[in-house]
């Protein structure tokens, strides 16, 4: 089977943020790739191992981005696209969906897969916008994956259990990062990622134009979030704590 | 819009009466059902949306798509919509996205929404995106607050592992936008609500995905991103005796069981029970965090809850800084005699 999992740079939402100015400001710049998307690919290269096929990873990005690409090959991907962009754009979730429709329009596959969400911003709509844009069926949330023949065996985390759902490729299916532990890569890994092809793409190929890409939804700002307070600690006598808090939760804060 | 203002004031604001009232539009809640029940995020939603009808002078409407949608429509007219679509159909008795998307379509193009606003259930998630691209419409997800403005709404969203807020606006003629359950309070207003059935067949040959068997359905399991109460279980109370405990504790309290990834990873609890970013974000009166260390990604699901207790025998452990009550324990020795006095207390 053909896998392109589409992927994206983050920033490491672990490294502390600061807010200047309803701007954000982290103190490392560090940029990774997004934790969902890896299981996306770690999930591709297993299937893929088990049943031949190749993978490929698209991703929508500034030219430092070429770094997660390099990552995503160095996991074991076969190739790559970077459809490059400055940077500076203020993409929502619909605009990368439209540069990514636009760049399969006219690509064969049997199985795009990407992260339910990116860590930075936890939108989750990309997904299922380009599944839309491509009429494919498709599944979200994806915490297992199996293919069988021609047909990808989804196991979906729904509202009240997990659902099986056979997808006939080609398909789409969005992934959790609960599915796998994705692989770091070895030292061999990264040295074979260095010679494996990497396309450069323009929007300007895609038939877009950054005019034509207007967001209909922007950040204005950030804030801090209102913080909790520490409450108070107890420390002593397991009987006397247990039987104290019992009564807090009762009589001062009414909640049993 | 702009009007001569300055030389008839009378005629102007007429006009301006006229213009706001034909700009009348449609707030459409939908109002999703699971095992049998309304979620109450839709509830939520509708009420905190006919409230931004009436300040903004818009109409307040809502969608029951279901296998029985009639069960409900007397619990949503509290809410005090104008009307009720009802779409009814079989095939709705377990979600799958195709027909939903399809129904939800349907609807749209009958009552024509300006806002279209759902809670943010799993189910919410896996279609919001595609509805969006079908309709060429703004869509923001799972925001905590939201408000009209002239030109749209403006929302605040939880970003960075919800560490923190953005602020964030959508514009257009057509807004989706899904809200995080606990964002509102119900607030009942009843009305005489127009009941519109919408004919609707699903064409089950135009459906590719096929859904299988639901695994672990919870049937009458507690709703964590419901539930009043949550006992929630982390590596500490990883053992037959810890499970036991939560468990009771649980019973006894009338509480949702909760995990933190640790345990759902490690096989111990079920996946649907996971609290935390990339699990259910839940926001309760009380809970109570049992031996959970709080890493950053669990605290971005239960962060929101009204009252925190946390049982940990490492006193550093980031829990606390966001816990109200905090007990540093052993959770063996803390819980029975937990359980105990909480027993003596509800009796």
């Amino acid at each position: 089977m053909k896998y392109y999992v589409c992927i994206k740079q983050v920033p490491d939402v672990d490294a502390p943020i600061q807010i200047k100015d309803g701007n954000l400001i982290q103190d490392t710049d560090r940029m990774v790739l997004n934790a969902y998307d890896a299981s996306a690919v770690e999930e591709a290269l297993v299937l893929t191992d088990d049943n031949d096929g190749e993978v490929e990873v698209v991703l929508v990005g500034p030219d430092k981005a070429k770094e997660t690409i390099r990552k995503a090959l160095a996991m074991g991907a076969d190739k790559a696209t970077h459809i490059q962009i400055s940077g500076d754009e203020k993409y929502d979730s619909a605009t990368y969906a439209k540069i990514l429709a636009n760049f399969f329009e006219d690509k064969e596959y049997d199985v795009i897969s990407c992260g339910k969400q990116s860590q930075d911003t936890d939108a989750g709509l990309t997904g299922g916008m380009l599944a839309e844009h491509l009429d494919l069926p498709y599944a979200t949330n994806a915490v297992g994956l199996d293919a069988e023949g021609e047909n990808l065996v989804v196991k979906r985390q729904g509202d009240s259990g997990q659902e099986m759902i056979e997808l006939p490729t080609p398909c789409l299916v969005t992934c959790s990062n609960d599915m796998n532990e994705p692989r770091i890569p070895s030292l061999k890994g990264i040295m074979q990622s260095k010679r494996k092809p990497m396309d450069t793409v323009e929007l300007d190929d895609l038939g877009l134009s950054e005019d034509g890409l207007q967001p209909k939804t922007k950040v204005t700002g950030y804030m801090e979030k209102p913080e909790r307070e520490a409450g108070q600690k107890f420390e002593g006598e397991p009987d006397e704590l247990a039987q104290k808090v019992a009564h807090l939760l009762d009589e001062e804060e009414n909640v049993i | 819009m702009r009007f001569a203002v300055k030389e008839k004031p009378f005629e102007v604001k007429n006009s301006l009466i006229k213009i706001i009232a034909n700009n009348m539009s449609t707030l459409l809640t939908h109002i999703a059902i699971s095992d049998g029940k309304i979620k109450r995020s839709s509830l939520e939603v509708l009420s905190h949306l006919r409230e931004q009808a009436e300040d903004h002078g818009h109409t307040v409407e809502a969608v029951i798509i279901d296998q029985e949608p009639s069960n409900y429509v007397d619990q949503v007219k509290n809410y005090g919509p104008a009307k009720i679509y009802t779409i009814e159909d079989p095939i709705f008795e377990n979600h799958q996205n195709a027909p939903m998307l399809d129904a939800l379509t349907m609807v749209m193009e009958e009552a024509d929404p300006y806002i279209f606003a759902f809670g943010s259930t799993e189910s919410t998630k896996d279609i919001l995106g595609a509805l969006a691209a079908r309709h060429d419409a703004a869509v923001l997800s799972d925001v905590s607050e939201f408000e009209l403005t002239d030109d749209g709404i403006k929302a605040t969203r939880p970003v960075m592992a919800a560490k923190i807020l953005s602020k964030t606006e959508a514009s257009g003629d057509k807004i989706l936008v899904s809200v995080r359950s606990g964002s509102y309070d119900l607030n009942e207003s009843e009305a005489d609500s127009e009941v519109v059935n919408l004919d609707f067949s699903a064409d089950e040959s135009d459906i590719k995905a096929t859904l299988g068997e639901i695994i672990g359905s919870s049937g009458d399991k507690i709703d964590l991103s419901e539930a009043e109460i949550i006992v929630s279980a982390g590596r500490g109370a990883k053992d037959e005796e810890g499970q036991e405990l939560v468990h009771e504790l649980a019973d006894l309290l009338n509480a949702g069981v909760g995990a933190s990834r640790a345990l759902t990873e490690a096989g111990v609890m079920d996946p649907s029970l996971q609290i935390g970013q990339t699990g259910k974000v839940v926001s309760p009166q009380l809970y109570i965090a049992i031996g959970i260390s709080g890493a950053i990604q669990h605290v971005a699901g239960m962060s929101n809850s009204k009252v925190i207790v946390a049982i940990n025998k490492d006193p550093d452990a980031p829990i606390f800084d966001i816990a109200d009550y905090g007990i540093v324990g052993d959770l063996y020795k803390v819980l029975p005699p937990f359980i105990e006095e909480l027993k003596k207390i509800k009796s």
